[in-house]
């Protein structure tokens, strides 16, 4: 879901940019008062864990490959705003030293996988641990969110590839119905792998899972 | 071995296992969005020329244990980047 650099309109990239700044401005002063000395090495792990995973490439339909996010398990332990700065750290190195993704398009790629991938798994989530305490509403929101929030990824990528009419000239339409297809596939992947994280999780180490979240306060923020 | 050590190795091994993997078995990247885009005839014009383009290194492409060190290499990287980056983030905490 990386985009590359001529994909998107110039002012569709400035208003990205734009839109994601809000989020990381809210998501690094709210981290420099919160982030503590237990959840640094965790996120720097969990960051290296899933920038390695983005490399496993496995096959989906029609000849297209798909790899882990990852944005749902960084939210769900960490919270959102330290998932948006690991996601940002991933795709910063990605997009500077591979050009796995471009550099005008950055803002969006991190709006895409960053904001929506990370807060949405999130939010659902939490929806789901706080409509009932039991294991399986836990699992339900786990895997809802991840695959939720996949396709809604995809979705913001097709309205951005949609409304860069100079680049391509295809409605909005066209252009999220196109992603937001091969995304539900992907999104199942995704939300299968989180899943099994999270329970993993919860029978090993279920203190990752309890730690003090970073997010906004009516997200249980701490 | 404290709980801090012994996670970074944990991440380390998982995060080597799954460059392993995909470099051996799961390297052939073909993206939903290149394809759609492809097939809606946009095509991508970068501004940057990155010096390890699609994670392989001039002259060594293909070559499945440079791929792996890359991999590994850089992994670790991110690894290094971001306890920077949250202990700069701790940094600024203590100076306010």
């Amino acid at each position: 879901m990386h985009i590359p650099d001529g994909f998107l309109d110039l002012s569709i990239c400035a208003i990205m940019y734009a839109a994601t700044a809000i989020f990381w401005a809210f998501s690094f002063r709210k981290a420099s008062r919160v982030l503590s000395d237990k959840q640094i090495p965790l996120m720097a792990t969990l960051t290296a864990m899933f920038f390695a995973a983005q490399m496993m490439n496995y096959p989906i339909i029609g000849g297209t490959t798909a790899h882990l996010l990852g944005g749902p398990i960084l939210a769900m332990t960490l919270g959102p705003y330290a998932g948006l700065i690991s996601m940002t750290v991933i795709l910063l190195i990605q997009a500077l030293l591979f050009g796995d993704g471009g550099i005008t398009t950055f803002g969006a790629n991190v709006w895409n996988m960053g904001v929506i991938g990370v807060f949405i798994p999130y939010i659902v989530y939490l929806l789901a641990v706080r409509i009932s305490k039991s294991q399986r509403a836990l699992l339900v929101g786990a895997f809802a969110g991840a695959l939720i929030g996949d396709v809604l990824a995809a979705v913001f990528a097709g309205i951005e590839l949609g409304l860069s009419t100079l680049s391509f000239p295809y409605s909005v339409s066209i252009a999220v119905t196109a992603m937001a297809t091969h995304h539900v596939i992907i999104g199942i992947g995704e939300g299968a792998v989180t899943t099994i994280i999270v329970s993993v999780l919860q029978k090993t180490r279920p203190d990752l899972l309890q730690l003090p979240k970073l997010s906004p306060g009516w997200l249980g923020g701490a | 071995m404290t709980g801090v050590k012994r996670m970074l190795m944990v991440g380390i091994v998982f995060s080597s296992f799954f460059v392993v993997v995909g470099a051996l078995w799961l390297s052939n990247s073909v993206e939903t969005l290149d394809e759609v885009a492809e097939h809606f005839g946009a095509t991508d014009s970068p501004i940057w020329n990155p010096p390890i383009p699609d994670y392989e290194i001039h002259g060594f492409e293909g070559n499945v244990m440079v791929n792996i060190a890359v991999g590994i290499v850089f992994t670790v990287i991110v690894l290094v980047s971001t306890f920077a980056v949250g202990k700069s983030l701790r940094l600024l905490k203590s100076r306010a």
